[in-house]
Formats: C-alpha cells, sequence, structure tokens
C-alpha cells in the first residue's frame, strides 16, 4: 500500500513532479513587457546572444564588438535577446454539463497541470470557474512561482460543480476582469447554443493564444441509445423528444465531427490549437503523451 | 390498370377505429427520459433529420404507424378486396368440365392427362373464389352430371373436383348446355364456362341463352386407336374387321401431333390368342385389317392393339366384339298368305315355317295378315291388312283406291323399292283431327303415305320391329311388282340385323347392348374401375339401359350363368384427339381461348399476411430494449 501522502488530490506526486519539469509550447511569443522567462522576438539585454548588425550613431558603445572591429576594422553591434513574462490564463467550465463522466475531475487535472507548468516557468497564471450564467466566475488572481502551487491546488479542489454557465459567455466575462498576454486554456465540453466566433476573437484580441480543450464523456463521444427517448438538458432541464434514436446516430457523429471541425478551424483561424479528448483519458496519458506529440508541451 | 374492388365494402366503417387507436397511442405514450450534456447537438441532429427524411413525422411515431398499418390491412381485408380479371364478374357461374374419353389423354408420357389440366385450371378458380361467388361443377361427357350444387365452399368443390374421372364415351356438349339452362332458372346464370380438349362436335344443337367461355386446354400427345371392329357373315363363317387409326396434325393448323408408330395388334378368340401381326402407322392414315373366323359356335373376339411408342389414350386400345352362332334364319308365314311364301322361298339361308318341321318356340321374322297372332314370338313382325288397336283411333281403311304419293326411300325395309303407280284397294282415313304427331306418340313412324292416310308403318320398340301395312298387298297391284321380292327380301335383312345372323358390331361403350335373359330378375352388372350396377330384367327378359362408362368386359351375374360382354370406345373423333377451335351454335359461334381461366383474384390473404407482418414487427419494435437507455 502506498502510504506517501500526495501534494494534491488533483495528481499523485509522481504526475506532479513530472509536470513540473515541464513547459508549454506556445505557436507564437504573447508576452508582456514585464521581463519574465520568455524571449521575445526584439532585441532584448539578456544574455543569449542573437545577431549582429552595423552600428549606427547613438548605439550603445558597449555592445560593439570589438574583436571583429579589429579584424575587419567596421564596427559591428552585437544583440541579445529580450526575454519577457508570459500570461497562463486557464478557464475550467465548471458547468453542469461537465459532471457527466469524469470529465470536470479530468478540467481540474488539466487545469493543475497546466497551472503548475505556468508556475514553475516563472509565468504568471490565473484560474477562472465558470458555474451559472449572469454570476461572476471564481478567479485566482495571477501568481506565480512555486510558492503559489498550493494555493491554485486549493483553489481547483474547491470548485463547485454546477450551473449553465454557456463556455462563450465564460470567456466574455473572464476577459472582462485579466489583463495581459500569454496563453488561455480553455478546457470545456464546448456544448453550447451559442457562437464561438466573438470569444474567440475576443481572446486573439486580448494577445491570448488559445488553447482549446474539448473534454467529452463516452455518451458524447459513442452513445449507444435507441428507441424513442426523451433527452433532458442537465443545465437547463430542457427537454427533447427524439424517436428512433438509433437511427439517428449517424446524423450525430456527423454533426459532432462538424462541431469539432469547427471549432479546430476558429482556433487554428487565430494562432491557436484545439483538441478534444476523451474524458475517460488518463490524466498521465493525455499530459505525457497525447499533449506531447501534438506539441503544446514539451 | 385495373383498380381492385371490395365484395364487402360496408366494413369500411372499422376504419372508425383509427380516431380511438390514435387517441390511445397518443395517451399511453411513454418515453424513457435520458439526462444528456447538452441537448445543443441533439437539437441540430433532430433539425438536419427533419429536412432529409421526409417521412420523420412518421418515424416519430413508428409504433402508431405499425398499429395504422395493422389496423389498415385489417380493415381492407375485411373488406374483401379483389382484383377484377377484366372480365364480367359472374356472381354464378357453372363450369361444365369434358370428362370425354379424349381427355384422359396424355401431353408426354407420363405426364398429366387434359384433365388433369383442366382440374388445376378449375382448382385456381376455387383459389380465388370470392365470397359472394358460387361456382357449380358439371361433367359432360355423352351426358352430363352434376357434380356440385352452386356453392362457395372450397372444400366441397375441391373433393369433387378430385373424384371427378374421365368416362370412356365420346363427347355430347348439349347436355351439359341444357343442364346449365335449367340452372338458370333458379339461379342468375350471366356466363358458363367450359373447359374441354376441344375434341367435342363442332355443330352443337343449342339455343345459347347465356355467354360461353369456352376454355380450351392443350393438346395431347400422339395416339393411334381402333375405332371400328365389326364383322360380317361369311359362307364359311365370319369376316371380321377392324380400323386403327392415328393423330394427324392438320397442315398449317395446330393439333395433336401426326403418330407414326409400328402398331402391334393381338387378336383373341375366347382368349385365346389367334394372331399377332404389326402395321406401320404413318402421317394418320388409317390401316384396315381383315380376319377371317371360322366358327360354328358363339366366340366372343378381343383385339388389342400396342403401338411402340408414345401413345397418348389408352382406352382405345382394345376392342371387343360378339359373334353370334351362325344359323339359318328362322321366318313364320301363315300358308295363306301364299305370294309371300313363294317371294321367300327364293331367299337362301332361311326356314321357313310353317312346315314338316315343328315350328320353334320363337322366330326371327313372322309375317301375319290379321289381329290375331298365330306363330310364336318374333323380333320382326310384319303385319299386313289391318289396322292395329294401338292407331285404330287415329286411322280406317276404307274400301277404295288409293296410290302411295310418298315414301321413305331410305328406310331398311323401302330401300330399292319403287312404290309409285302402285295401285291399292284399300283407302286410309285419317280420323277427324287425327295428324301425324298422333302416330309418333304412339310410337309408329310412317313409312309410307297416301293422300288419305298412312299405309306403311313402323314400329321399333326394344324387344323387336313391327312393320304395319294397313292395306293388304293382296289387294295391290304390288305382289305383280318387281319391287315385292325386294321388299321381302329387305325384311329378311332387317330381321337378319335384328338378330345379328348377318353382321355383328362390337358395342361402343355408353351403354351395355341389351341382353335377352330371363324375365323379371335381378342382375348385377360389374366393370372395370370398379363399376357396379344393379337392375332388373323386364317382362319379356331384355335387360336395358346399363350404364357402361369405360371400356372392358362387363359381367353380367344373378341368372343361370353369368355371363360377360365386351364394351369398346370405336370412336374415331375421340381417337383423332382432334381439336375444334370454334364451337357453332344455331345463331352464333364461339371461339376457343388458350389463355388461363383467371377468375377474380382475392387480395384479402395478402392484406391478412401484411397485418401478421406489421404485428409481428410491432412486437418486435415494442419488446426491443433500448440498448443505452441508463437504468
Amino acid at each position: 500500500m502506498d502510504t506517501t501522502k500526495n501534494f494534491t488530490t488533483l495528481l499523485d506526486n509522481a504526475t506532479l513532479g513530472r509536470v513540473e519539469r515541464m513547459r508549454m509550447l506556445p505557436m507564437r511569443r504573447r508576452t508582456n513587457r514585464s521581463r519574465g522567462e520568455h524571449l521575445a522576438g526584439k532585441g532584448g539585454t539578456s544574455t543569449e546572444f542573437n545577431d549582429y548588425r552595423d552600428y549606427v550613431p547613438g548605439d550603445d558603445m558597449r555592445n560593439v564588438d570589438w574583436n571583429i572591429f579589429a579584424r575587419l576594422n567596421r564596427p559591428y553591434v552585437k544583440q541579445y535577446r529580450h526575454e519577457e513574462e508570459m500570461h497562463v490564463v486557464v478557464l475550467v467550465d465548471a458547468s453542469a454539463s461537465m459532471q457527466f463522466g469524469d470529465k470536470f475531475e479530468r478540467a481540474k487535472q488539466l487545469a493543475a497541470c497546466f497551472a503548475v507548468m505556468g508556475l514553475m516557468n516563472i509565468e504568471k497564471v490565473s484560474l477562472f470557474a465558470c458555474q451559472h450564467a449572469g454570476q461572476t466566475p471564481l478567479i485566482s488572481p495571477p501568481c506565480t512561482g512555486r510558492m503559489n502551487m498550493k494555493r491554485v491546488f486549493s483553489f481547483l479542489e474547491s470548485i463547485p460543480p454546477g450551473g449553465d454557465f454557456p463556455i462563450e459567455e465564460a470567456v466574455e466575462a473572464v476577459l472582462r476582469q485579466h489583463r495581459g498576454r500569454g496563453i488561455a486554456v480553455l478546457l470545456s465540453d464546448f456544448l453550447t447554443f451559442g457562437a464561438l466566433e466573438r470569444p474567440m476573437n475576443m481572446l486573439f484580441s486580448a494577445g491570448l493564444e488559445v488553447f482549446g480543450v474539448q473534454l467529452l464523456s463516452s455518451i458524447e463521444l459513442n452513445p449507444e441509445l435507441t428507441g424513442d427517448l426523451r433527452f433532458v438538458d442537465a443545465e437547463n432541464g430542457l427537454t427533447l423528444d427524439v424517436s428512433s434514436v438509433g437511427d439517428l446516430l449517424g446524423f450525430y457523429h456527423e454533426h459532432l465531427n462538424g462541431l469539432q471541425e469547427h471549432l479546430s478551424t476558429l482556433c487554428r483561424q487565430r494562432s491557436g490549437r484545439f483538441t478534444c479528448l476523451d474524458a475517460a483519458t488518463p490524466i498521465d496519458t493525455i499530459m505525457f503523451d497525447v499533449l506531447k506529440r501534438k506539441g503544446w508541451v514539451q | 390498370m385495373t383498380l381492385p374492388g371490395f365484395s364487402a365494402l360496408l366494413n369500411a366503417w372499422w376504419f372508425l377505429l383509427l380516431i380511438p387507436l390514435i387517441i390511445f397511442y397518443f395517451l399511453k405514450l411513454r418515453r424513457p427520459r435520458v439526462d444528456m450534456p447538452s441537448l445543443a447537438l441533439w437539437r441540430q441532429v433532430i433539425s438536419d433529420q427533419r429536412v432529409n427524411s421526409p417521412f420523420q413525422k412518421f418515424k416519430r411515431n413508428l409504433l402508431l404507424l405499425l398499429q395504422i398499418l395493422l389496423l389498415c390491412c385489417l380493415v381492407i381485408g375485411a373488406m374483401q378486396p379483389y382484383l377484377s380479371s377484366g372480365a364480367q364478374r359472374a356472381k354464378y357461374l357453372p363450369v361444365l368440365i369434358d370428362t370425354s374419353a379424349s381427355m384422359a389423354a396424355l401431353d408426354v408420357a407420363g405426364g398429366k392427362s387434359r384433365l388433369d389440366e383442366a382440374k388445376e385450371k378449375i382448382g385456381k378458380l376455387i383459389d380465388d373464389l370470392l365470397p359472394d361467388q358460387r361456382l357449380c361443377l358439371i361433367a359432360v361427357n355423352s351426358t352430363a352430371r352434376k357434380l356440385t350444387d352452386f356453392t362457395d365452399n372450397k372444400r366441397m368443390l375441391r373433393e369433387a373436383l378430385s373424384q371427378l374421372e374421365v368416362s370412356h364415351v365420346p363427347s355430347r356438349l348439349e347436355d351439359g348446355f341444357r343442364l346449365a339452362q335449367a340452372l338458370s332458372r333458379a339461379f342468375p346464370i350471366e356466363s358458363v364456362m367450359l373447359l374441354s380438349d376441344g375434341n367435342v362436335p363442332a355443330d352443337v344443337e343449342f339455343e345459347l341463352p347465356f355467354k360461353l367461355n369456352y376454355q380450351r386446354l392443350s393438346y395431347g400427345g400422339p395416339n393411334v386407336g381402333i375405332v371400328d371392329f365389326n364383322a360380317r357373315r361369311s359362307k364359311s363363317g365370319w369376316d371380321v374387321f377392324a380400323r386403327i387409326e392415328g393423330t394427324k396434325q392438320p397442315e398449317g393448323e395446330k393439333g395433336p401431333p401426326t403418330a407414326k408408330t409400328l402398331c402391334e395388334y393381338q387378336l383373341f378368340q375366347n382368349g385365346q390368342s389367334i394372331k399377332q401381326e404389326s402395321v406401320s402407322i404413318d402421317n394418320g392414315q388409317a390401316e384396315r385389317l381383315v380376319f377371317k373366323i371360322s366358327t360354328d359356335i358363339a366366340v366372343s373376339l378381343e383385339l388389342r392393339v400396342k403401338p411402340d411408342s408414345f401413345d397418348s389414350l389408352e382406352a382405345d386400345n382394345v376392342a371387343f366384339l360378339n359373334l353370334p352362332k351362325p344359323r339359318p334364319l328362322a321366318v313364320y308365314c301363315p300358308e295363306n298368305m301364299e305370294s309371300f311364301r313363294n317371294a321367300l322361298a327364293t331367299i337362301p339361308d332361311l326356314n321357313l315355317y310353317p312346315s314338316g318341321d315343328p315350328t320353334p318356340a320363337a322366330v326371327d321374322l313372322k309375317f301375319a295378315d290379321g289381329p290375331i297372332s298365330t306363330g310364336p314370338p318374333a323380333r320382326v313382325s310384319f303385319n299386313v291388312g289391318y289396322v292395329p288397336e294401338a292407331i285404330a283411333s287415329l286411322l280406317e281403311v276404307e274400301p277404295g283406291l288409293a296410290e302411295i304419293v310418298d315414301w321413305q326411300r331410305t328406310a331398311p325395309l323401302l330401300q330399292h323399292v319403287q312404290l309409285l303407280d302402285v295401285q291399292i284397294g284399300d283407302q286410309p282415313k285419317l280420323t277427324k283431327g287425327a295428324t301425324e304427331r298422333d302416330f309418333e306418340l304412339a310410337g309408329y313412324e310412317i313409312l309410307a303415305q297416301s293422300r288419305t292416310g298412312p299405309l306403311i308403318l313402323e314400329k321399333p320398340s326394344e324387344a323387336g320391329t313391327e312393320f304395319q301395312f294397313v292395306f293388304h298387298p293382296d289387294r295391290s297391284s304390288l305382289v305383280y311388282r318387281v319391287g315385292f321380292p325386294i321388299l321381302i327380301q329387305n325384311a329378311t335383312q332387317v330381321a337378319l340385323q335384328r338378330a345379328a345372323l348377318s353382321e355383328a358390331k362390337g358395342s361402343p361403350t355408353g351403354s351395355l347392348p341389351t341382353q335377352k335373359l330371363l324375365a323379371n330378375t335381378d342382375y348385377t352388372v360389374t366393370g372395370p374401375h370398379g363399376f357396379s350396377q344393379s337392375a332388373k330384367s323386364d317382362d319379356n327378359g331384355f335387360l336395358s339401359g346399363i350404364e357402361a362408362p369405360f371400356v372392358g368386359l362387363y359381367e353380367v351375374s344373378g341368372g343361370a350363368e353369368p355371363i360377360q360382354v365386351g364394351v369398346s370406345l370405336m370412336a374415331s373423333r375421340e381417337s383423332s384427339l382432334v381439336s375444334v377451335e370454334k364451337l357453332q351454335f344455331p345463331e352464333v359461334a364461339v371461339a376457343a381461348t388458350e389463355t388461363t381461366v383467371k377468375g377474380d383474384q382475392p387480395l384479402w390473404g395478402w392484406f391478412a399476411s401484411a397485418g401478421l407482418a406489421f404485428l409481428i414487427l410491432e412486437w418486435w419494435y415494442f419488446q426491443k430494449k433500448p440498448s443505452g437507455v441508463p437504468g
């Protein structure tokens, strides 16, 4: 019997240890002016050499490479890379639809992993949990460093499930409170009646690269239903009478694939990423296999 | 396209059951509730499916749809739908089935007979019988026999049909039509169906009061058969003649195939084979066989033919002939009728009585010149000079001169006898109101007629023939004419024929030839195919009216010693299997059709089957557990 006490209920210590050594790989460098761990595209003052350029009057003489000047008799200035700070925004959909299967549990675990990677790489990590429409999302303010790890875990462990907050409204509510460029990790099932173009545009405008993760349970991925049924929406209690469900599964899968394709297109067009995961997949497999192979983390 | 009709349209009221069915369905409908994370996708699916599936409204309530279909099938089935055959639908349909000998003809070796084909067609007709339709099956051969009354009882009809078998007799359709006509007095008969192989007389003496649907069956195969078997007295015994014919297909026309075969024949005398040879039958030619039989006793002959190839009809391959014992003709003529005795004395092979020998108990020919019989009974009587009592009220004879103005030149008695200008001293005179019809009713046929009344009459009867001269030839110039000895010769020929002393003919099927047996005795006649019939001989010992529907030997038992009588088909038309394409009635001709008998097609069975299928489908659908439904 393993008597070792886990640091958090969301991840075991081994997983946590491996996650701590990982870091996110954004497709574009969306960083803040404040100095940080991420190299910016523009020239900076870090110790990491980037390139040479011709000297122009006004340049700091300390950056002239005198060895080259001695050989070529022409002044060249050494350039260094600029390291800036990156925000990591993790949005956890905590509405009632996430309670099916292991969706909510897996969403919290993924949120913890992304937060840990952010904290350990000295990023500013903010956590948001959306439950009831019209209410302010639950917030874990931006923080960084290992010292905030316990706080982050406590926040995630304390998120109560239930509610009817649509993901598109949740994104808008988050952006009303967040400032800073970086990565926005959306953990949701994205099963919403609303349009997702607007929140995606807003995230892009806010300088956040979207990491969209769609978590679906088996009843959503492979529903095994037949006969005449009355479906009840878990979030709003609306019903839908469906006859011969078995005959409609083909249509259902077509629409599910269409939704995933649509979400992927939305993210890709805004320099983001999207993936759909089976909530039943273990977190270790997701983090150390799926996302690694997709190039999301390293 | 023929629209279906309904026999029981009133049952359409049952469609009103649809109303409570639909009401109860929606009242009772319960759907299992399934909690779903979101209905977003399912709403899109439903809206997409509605676009793609025009029957979505029905599919949404498949169980209701199945119940509606089930009810519709049952109600439509109860309405008794039928698909009209196009022909006018007859409620009462007599079906005449030809069961003559030719209907036993097979199409190929080991194949089915024409009657079997007719049974198949009628079986289909019975299967398609609608509830308000009635069939009456009538078997027609030389007579007609009603197999069933008008009925829709299919079991009874099928049973009657299965018991139907061919009779080895020629066809005669008139009786069948008359029977149908008699039925039409009790039932509204619009049309009559006739199923026959077409081997029937083309001319039918019958006024058709209804429409006739003449269904001609397909042709049989090639056939060879005996069509004639007779004998004539010769000096040494009998000359026996037989005629074998084969089928011949008319050129350029349809018909049974031409028989080409080598035919082996065998002649039996009293059961012993006396001759066996072969004869070639080709191209429908008839072959005449001649045999000489020397005997001084009565013999029975049996001729059998055996073709070496397929022969479609077996009944005509055997023929029977009974030859009586040869003897002189016994004639009784009173001695006072000298002119007659003189004429008889010139005829050979004849014993004339009274003479020195004792007069036998019965003679073959008897002459008499008065109403009071003086001689023994005879098969043929020749009475002159008086009016018999049976027609005494119709005719009187007065002295006076009479002259024959007309006579039946073809009558056996008057053949080659010239009666013109014969002067007769007795003048017949009809009583007031008497007509020729009255003579016919009395059983007499007028052979010769004067201006004032009949002079010579013939009364045929089962016991014999009676020729009646109301005048006495001695009081006429007839005895001086050349025709007088010819007349007497003709009388002896008639007597010879009646006594079967001059010639013998094979007895055809239909009825047994009259047998002279013990008077007032019960007899049992047994024959082929399990035939059995009881009858009683009359006062004169004649046993007649016995049916003989099959070819073969019949045994008459019950008297002193059983006797055997053979009957054979011997009908050229039946053996030829020739088929008439058109029946000619006095005013109308009816063409044959080979199209399948098509009755109105009942459809209720299909709807009942569909109803059962819907019921099973609904049960399966209802019982099917929705997999994946939680709880």
